[in-house]
């Protein structure tokens, strides 16, 4: 116990004492002025702040979902216009089909009636013709008769009413 | 050179000392308080106040060296801390000064360092003020003590001891009240031991709750002591050597030393208040 008596080791109990009392005069001086209030508002200010990191998350996860919305949104709308562009091109051909092949049915209409037309024209010349042969016929054999011409002239007159004929086909 | 070291290193009462013609105001106010203390308290009043404890060296209340730092201390604290509450609370989210952002970090780690790891949440509130004053009254304690002129109050056992005795009543305090009164026989012991290693056990844990104040008196003490006893041996060296080469190493050294101080005054102040409150701490639980 020497060694505390004196030198670097020694307890001296009247520091000690002092020591205690300025120990619980600094605590006692504090407690209320600078470390509650310290204390307090660090306190409130880490509080704040983990409101604000929670709220920053729901804002970012709720961003998230609408962004998620709108994405599906634009998806939907892409789909919708591919579908609207793939019918319009659908419908533009089976309008062209139409078209074509009522321009293809006119078109045969057209020529059988041209067809038909010429037929009938045909038929109406040739009966105009046997007509006209006929009338023909009629006046050299009215001529013939009138005249009463010999063998030979009569046979010149078949000959040209022939000629005629052959002419006129 | 036994006697200078140890001079420099221990606690004498405050002495009179004559004011001189010469002496500028400011000189001559610091004697005028030097001498009150001296003459007035110390040999008036608390020269009268004598302790005498067997062991323990007689002694008086005469205040010291070491009183008028550890005072200096409070001081310190009070001028800083007390301010430092009004602002902080002013400025509820932040503030721009960088004089209350440097003490805020420096609580802030007090708060999540040394008291938040050992103790339950709703007790961090009641914990916070004494582990800070704690904290920053053995740091400007060690800080003071590297002032040229001034001394190191946490280099003397009489004032480390001092300060472990409240870890030693913070435990004892804590586990009387929140494990009651039993808490001294049946707290400190680990469960699930056989019954007949009970009083072995309790002896050896009882003694270990008594030596870790004891180690915390010593290693503060050592640790302020110490690199005070290298800076000065070092210096001493020029006297001793009276060369100017030496000179120049010895300052160099000193000085690295000094550095070394430095963030020894820190982290012994975050030593004495973590392990004050893991000690504390762990009287709360059973263990």
């Amino acid at each position: 116990m020497q060694v505390i008596q004196e030198g670097l080791l020694k307890v001296d109990p009247g520091l000690l004492l002092w020591t205690i009392i300025t120990f619980i005069v600094l605590v006692l001086l504090l407690w209320k002025t600078a470390w509650k209030p310290i204390v307090e508002a660090l306190d409130a200010r880490a509080e704040k702040i983990r409101g604000d990191i929670d709220n920053a998350e729901k804002a970012r996860q709720e961003a998230e979902k609408l962004f998620g919305q709108h994405k599906e949104m634009m998806d939907r709308a892409k789909d919708e216009a591919a579908q609207i562009i793939s019918k319009g091109k659908e419908e533009a051909e089976k309008v062209k089909n139409e078209i074509i092949e009522k321009a293809n049915v006119s078109g045969k209409e057209i020529t059988e009636r041209a067809k038909k037309e010429i037929e009938i024209a045909k038929e109406k010349a040739l009966t105009d013709l046997k007509n006209e042969i006929v009338s023909l016929s009629t006046d050299i054999a009215s001529k013939i008769v009138k005249k009463n011409l010999n063998s030979s002239d009569q046979k010149g007159l078949v000959e040209e009413a022939l000629k005629n004929m052959r002419t006129v086909q | 050179m036994y006697g200078i070291v140890v001079g420099h290193l221990t606690d004498h009462p405050i002495a009179p000392v004559a004011v001189l013609p010469g002496d500028n105001i400011v000189i001559r106010q610091l004697k005028g308080i030097n001498n009150f203390i001296a003459i007035d308290l110390n040999e008036r009043i608390l020269k009268n106040y004598q302790i005498n404890i067997s062991g323990l060296p007689n002694s008086d209340l005469r205040i010291t060296r070491w009183v008028l730092m550890l005072w200096v201390s409070v001081l310190m604290s009070a001028l800083i801390f007390i301010p430092l509450g009004r602002m902080i609370k002013k400025d509820r989210y932040g503030s721009k000064s960088r004089w209350v952002n440097m003490w805020e970090s420096l609580i802030g780690f007090v708060h999540d360092e040394i008291v938040e790891p050992n103790f339950d949440h709703k007790y961090i509130k009641t914990a916070m003020p004494y582990f800070s004053s704690v904290f920053f009254f053995i740091l400007f304690c060690n800080l003071m003590g590297l002032v040229p002129g001034a001394s190191t109050a946490t280099g003397n056992l009489a004032v480390t001891g001092g300060l472990a005795i409240f870890t030693l009543l913070g435990m004892f305090a804590v586990g009387f009240v929140k494990q009651g009164p039993l808490w001294i026989v049946t707290g400190i012991v680990p469960h699930g031991i056989p019954v007949f290693l009970f009083p072995m056990l309790w002896a050896i844990e009882l003694v270990g709750l008594l030596i870790k104040p004891f180690a915390l008196t010593v290693r503060l003490f050592a640790n302020m002591t110490a690199g005070h006893i290298v800076i000065i041996i070092f210096l001493y060296l020029i006297m001793m050597f009276e060369s100017y080469f030496v000179g120049i190493a010895s300052v160099a050294g000193s000085l690295m030393i000094f550095l070394l101080e430095l963030l020894v005054a820190f982290i012994q102040a975050y030593i004495f208040a973590v392990l004050s409150a893991m000690f504390i701490g762990s009287s709360m639980h059973a263990h």
